[in-house]
């Protein structure tokens, strides 16, 4: 029986399509974002990903823009066991923390009351927010040193970077600006192996009995193991 | 290659169940004007007794926010965000007084389906004492909360 097995450690660069893929169906909401992770062993990869996120969005009585970058950065960690993932497969969760650099813009709002209607606008603000972000997914070697995978993106804001009364409505790589927010990633990655370990594989513990000779019986008859 | 489009598969539930979610548009349910709250007192008793007829109108103005209306408590009056101050004809059991309000405005957001509103801070407040005895500022940020903002003791 083995009991080791080699395992290609890799660098991967990949890219998101589903900015792209959403920014096609809806003008108004540009996501693109790249990614690069370095094994560090079997289980465990550095993660650092970037983007740029241009959002627009207009209700009844005002309009709204946010426009900037990304940058978060953490480590993923692989479920499956090295015989399995073989260096190919990878299903696990990634832990990140997320900083968001944008620009946010209220052009216009209108508000009417009793003295009639008042127009006001907010001027752009640079703003610095940030973020948890925690990422179950699967990723797979479709060819040779060619992977797919996806993503489920759970994350919650740390803070939005600005006080309560003006919060951004969009923080880019977070997404709406609530307390907690979910997403979605469909990665396409190109892999690098770069080196090559050999890891140890854990024995099946196997059922031991004892001949009841050997050890006595028990007291209450039953099988010692 | 099975795996592979299983994968595919289960990615695009995934995506379908998100978009349809974010882009279902959302609705707003709440109060988006912001209110100066006034309670009312009876200044004899100090006990809260709504008057029996209250009209109150912002002078320069040709409607009215309460007209010989019984029973209001609170009063919810509202200030002009796009002055520094404001002033309101009121009227208590058909008696006359005036009543200006000085305060500073600043945007809040509510959400992002009910957008931006002008919250407040009362600075100040002046009144003429035919029927009001005295008024009390009791907070003095002007919000949606349903908080009274001053006592008005008649």
């Amino acid at each position: 029986m083995q009991d080791s097995v080699d395992i290609p450690l890799k660098i991967r660069t990949g890219i998101d399509v589903t900015g792209p893929a959403i920014w096609f169906a809806d003008k108004k909401v540009l996501n693109a974002e790249a990614y690069i992770s370095a094994d560090l062993n079997e289980k465990f990869a550095l993660f650092i990903g970037a983007g740029y996120s241009d959002y627009s969005y207009s209700q009844y009585n005002y309009d709204y823009l946010s426009k900037g970058s990304f940058l978060k950065a953490g480590i993923d960690f692989n479920l499956l066991k090295p015989e399995v993932a073989a260096g190919k497969y990878w299903a696990g969760i990634g832990i990140r923390y997320g900083l968001s650099s944008f620009l946010s813009e209220t052009p216009s709002f209108t508000h009417e009351n009793y003295w009639g209607v008042t127009s006001l606008s907010i001027g752009s603000s640079r703003i610095l927010g940030h973020y948890v972000e925690i990422s179950p997914g699967f990723r797979a070697e479709l060819f040779k040193n060619f992977s797919i995978g996806w993503s489920v993106n759970l994350r919650k804001l740390i803070s939005p970077g600005l006080k309560k009364d003006l919060r951004p409505l969009w923080l880019p790589g977070y997404g709406p600006g609530e307390p907690v927010s979910a997403g979605a990633a469909y990665y396409i990655s190109w892999n690098i192996p770069f080196k090559k370990i050999r890891v140890g594989l854990k024995k099946e513990e196997q059922e031991e009995y004892y001949d009841e000779e050997e050890y006595g019986e028990s007291s209450t008859g039953t099988r010692l193991r | 290659m099975r795996k592979v489009f299983n994968i595919i598969i289960v990615f695009i539930v995934v995506c379908v169940l998100a978009l349809s979610v974010s882009c279902t548009p959302g609705s707003c349910f709440e109060e988006t004007n912001a209110y100066l709250k006034a309670s009312f007192y009876q200044s004899s008793t100090g006990r809260a007794v709504p008057p029996d007829s209250l009209t109150l109108s912002g002078i320069g103005k040709d409607s009215a926010v309460y007209k010989k209306a019984a029973r209001v408590q609170p009063a919810m009056i509202p200030l002009n965000p796009s002055a520094p101050g404001c002033r309101f004809l009121i009227r208590i059991n058909g008696v006359d007084d005036t009543i200006s309000f000085f305060y500073s405005t600043f945007v809040h957001l509510i959400s992002r389906e009910c957008g931006y509103t002008c919250f407040h801070d009362l600075d100040s407040l002046v009144f003429t004492r035919h029927m009001i005895d005295t008024v009390q500022i009791k907070l003095r940020t002007i919000t949606t909360f349903n908080e009274p903002n001053i006592f008005i003791y008649y």
